[in-house]
């Protein structure tokens, strides 16, 4: 028992050790602070001034551009396995250096991060907001500080911020345009992400695009439309299965925003017998999304390329590094935002992945032909030979 | 005086004289109905929650324009439940014990996408796909891991003196993390074709017949229980309810069974799996279709089964005896000789035990595991317990409460998604019934004791 006290009491001390570590990190942020902020109108005198200056940089080498990404939450399945690896790819071909925080879905936490990153001497951020607006601080003080700000997949409601996504209301325009295809009359279930996620409602917004007149017209009747808690897919699942029994099993069609929670549904249309029956939707390529595309329960699985989307952001990170204004990073065009702001935006264009292309994704190394044809009937599918 | 003014005066004496005579029947009628239904020795705080849930059903079903108390919707119902009801019996006993578990629904996670990953992953590659045994391993390489974990926890909480707030809360983000070390956050599926039954679902079910069986024999395990009881009490001459009493208890335990297994039954399946079933079975697609009941869902009787296990060790058992006694009082239990430490690292080692069960279902039903598999699920399972009727302090609470709050929570949930409620307002629903229920409990106790 004594013993175990003093374990007890030698962790605590560690403990105590480890969160002083972590102050002193803070503390030299604030030092660094004053001398960043006397720089700054600098930067806003003479912008020709400090383009030059950081051309200057460039010449140096490209090896001298620290790129400092702040991750959301790892936890997701997609960041760490191919947006993360096609970043540090494109900033290795211009020899820059990557550093990175991962801020466990705190949208606290990642204010610390992003000062944290350039306190470790980022020359640009890319940021995967938690939390778009509870982020604007820290990136005002970058911006501030003469640092680029590139919002990655999120929005991040300030015009200085280069926004790089996959176009959203696009994504929303496919899986239906796919399944109104399939079902152009009757009733639809629609199952929305998470509530305070603006992609939730970029998805349904272009959805509407699709189906909008079809709904005005009475084609096509809306019969359940329901947001789910953190795109949980067993919450989608109650809510599927709530929705069939509300309306005794009456839906022609099932309009879901992603593959987590198109695993629900589907297995709530399992559970009576209508899965591969009644048209699904999802996106994300998830691999098990992939292998319900190949054995037919699921329709559509709208796929967005991470590492184009990591490629786009580190490239534009170099250019932002090497003194390229905004406007002038390629690719870019105008994007208006929900928050009124005219962005600027590099926008990707996704890719809904059915049965007849199944093999773009086996193609590009997404997922391997045993996962993907797992159950599946050999021939059934021409990806599955 | 006039003699309107008398015959009124009169009147209103003689309405008084009736008014007392009425009140004076109805109290004694009361007091019958009180004394006979206090001879049913029934739980009152129980029978208040059962009221809860009727009144919760009722409103529902009306709102709804008449499809919440369907038998499809009800048989949905206890499916959705079984997963928090079966963690929440084990929440039951820790909360009992003067403890909390906040790490169960990171638990949850964590073991369910390691038995994701043994059956679609890990084990394939030495026994190949889809074995019939495959899902016996899984289960209990589940439940050895979940023992594992419970007892990691429990040893630190009762040998090392670190409160179990902490130490589960360092559980939730620890497992939480595992599972995502576990797969690197990829949804694994799909589960083994046997495992999956275990979650319910269109042949996860133990069809008509069967569920009548269970039902008979629940009755009759009803009226041997009370035959019993009945003769012990004889037995050490205690006294015993009146006959009529046993007897109406027998009858209304029984209605009560036979009555849901009844109207369970009467859901059935959609005419697609009929006549896929019927194909499969040889029989006969007659012209009007078949009606072919899906039964009691698998996972429900995993529930029921395990609260009556649980039921068993709380009450019967030593075990069990200690855990209250514990939280009732720590250090008189210490003194008294019971080896505190010891019991409480083995509620630990079972609550770990039952979310490896909780946790076979869930991907079992979901059909796969995902990173976020279980999350905020801790909340559920603490309110389902603290709803149930299970005190906080300690020392108080019942396995057969806490599943009926599990009910509650899940009818409320279910409930507004059917009648079309917002999201974000579904929750401020929940959390005020939570704070609701506690209050009337805590009021009613209050009452009790004085």
């Amino acid at each position: 028992m004594k013993r175990n006290r003093y374990l007890i009491a030698l962790i605590a001390v560690l403990a105590m050790l480890i969160a002083a570590c972590g102050g002193d990190g803070g503390g030299s942020d604030t030092t660094e602070g004053p001398d960043t902020t006397t720089a700054s109108p600098d930067t806003t005198e003479g912008p020709t001034e400090t383009t030059e200056d950081m051309t200057g940089t460039t010449a140096a080498g490209g090896g001298d551009i620290t790129v400092g990404v702040s991750w959301n939450n790892f936890n997701e399945p997609r960041w760490a396995n191919f947006d993360k690896p096609a970043i540090i790819e494109a900033l290795d071909a211009a020899g820059a250096a990557y550093i990175e925080t991962d801020a466990g879905s705190s949208a606290e936490q990642q204010l610390t991060d992003v000062e944290n990153l350039i306190s470790q001497g980022a020359d640009v951020l890319i940021i995967l907001a938690q939390d778009g607006t509870a982020i604007l601080p820290a990136v005002q003080s970058a911006l501030d500080q003469g640092i680029p700000v590139i919002a990655y997949d999120r929005l991040i409601e300030n015009p200085e911020t280069l926004y790089i996504t996959f176009d959203n209301i696009g994504v929303g325009t496919l899986m239906a345009e796919v399944i109104y295809g399939l079902v152009p009359e009757g009733n639809y279930a629609i199952i929305k992400g998470n509530q305070a996620d603006a992609n939730a409602d970029f998805l349904r917004e272009g959805m509407e695009v699709v189906i909008g007149d079809a709904v005005t017209a009475g084609d096509i009747t809306i019969v359940c439309e329901e947001y789910t808690d953190n795109w949980d897919g067993a919450i989608a699942q109650t809510t599927m299965e709530q929705c069939l029994t509300d309306n005794n099993d009456d839906i022609d069609a099932a309009l879901v925003e992603n593959d987590g929670m198109a695993s629900g549904v589907v297995a709530a249309l399992a559970g009576v017998g209508l899965d591969g029956q009644i048209p699904v939707s999802g996106q994300d390529g998830d691999t098990a999304a992939l292998n319900r595309v190949a054995l037919g329960t699921q329709t559509v699985s709208v796929w967005k390329d991470a590492r184009l989307l990591g490629k786009a952001a580190g490239e534009a990170a170099v250019q932002l590094a090497q003194g390229a204004a905004l406007g002038d990073v390629a690719g870019v065009i105008d994007f208006e935002s929900p928050g009124g702001n005219t962005m600027t935006t590099i926008l990707l264009d996704p890719t809904p992945i059915t049965q007849d292309n199944l093999n773009l994704v086996l193609d590009a190394g997404w997922i391997d032909e045993a996962t993907l044809c797992q159950n599946v009937e050999s021939g059934s599918v021409e990806a599955c030979p | 005086m006039s003699v309107t003014e008398e015959t009124k005066a009169d009147e209103a004496r003689r309405t008084e004289g009736e008014t007392e005579q009425a009140a004076g029947l109805l109290r004694g009628l009361w007091a019958l109905i009180r004394r006979g239904v206090g001879s049913l020795e029934l739980d009152t705080r129980l029978l208040g929650m059962i009221v809860g849930l009727l009144v919760i059903w009722v409103g529902f079903h009306f709102w709804s324009g008449g499809t919440f108390f369907t038998p499809r919707n009800l048989w949905n119902l206890t499916v959705q439940t079984s997963v928090v009801a079966i963690m929440a019996t084990g929440m039951v006993l820790i909360i009992v014990s003067r403890n909390i578990d906040l790490s169960v629904g990171s638990m949850l996670g964590f073991i369910g996408m390691f038995m994701a990953l043994l059956q679609a992953e890990w084990l394939p590659q030495w026994i190949g796909f889809d074995q019939w045994y495959t899902w016996i391993i899984v289960m209990a390489a589940g439940v050895v891991l979940g023992a594992i974990l419970g007892f990691l926890q429990g040893a630190i909480i009762a040998y090392a003196a670190v409160p179990s707030f902490i130490v589960t809360l360092g559980g939730l983000l620890i497992w939480r993390g595992l599972a995502w070390v576990l797969a690197s956050g990829r949804t694994i599926a799909p589960m083994d074709s046997t495992f999956q039954l275990l979650g319910g679902g269109a042949r996860g079910s133990v069809g008509g017949t069967i569920s009548w069986i269970i039902g008979i024999a629940a009755c009759v395990g009803i009226v041997l229980l009370l035959v019993s009881r009945r003769r012990t009490r004889v037995r050490y001459e205690f006294r015993v309810r009146p006959m009529w009493a046993d007897v109406a208890l027998m009858v209304l335990g029984c209605a009560v069974v036979l009555g849901a297994v009844w109207f369970l039954n009467r859901y059935f399946m959609p005419e697609g799996l009929a006549m896929a079933y019927a194909e499969e079975h040889g029989l006969e697609w007659p012209e009007g279709g078949l009606e072919i009941p899906f039964g009691i869902a698998n996972p429900v009787l995993i529930a029921i089964g395990t609260a009556l296990v649980m039921t068993f060790i709380a009450t019967r058992r030593r075990f069990g005896r200690y855990v209250f006694s514990i939280g009732g009082n720590p250090e008189a239990a210490a003194l008294g000789g019971i080896k505190t430490k010891r019991t409480i690292v083995l509620t630990f080692m079972l609550m770990g035990i039952l979310v490896a069960i909780a946790s076979g279902v869930q991907i079992a039903r979901l059909n796969s595991a995902t990173s976020g598999l279980g999350t905020l699920q801790e909340l559920y399972v603490i309110a389902a317990a603290v709803i149930g009727g299970t005190s906080l302090a300690g020392g108080i609470g019942t396995i057969f409460g806490a599943v009926l709050g599990a009910l509650v929570m899940q009818s409320l949930q279910s409930g507004m998604v059917l009648v079309g409620i917002e999201t974000a307002l579904q929750d401020v629903v929940v959390g005020v019934v939570l704070i609701l229920a506690v209050a009337v409990d805590v009021a009613y106790r209050r009452r009790q004791s004085t």
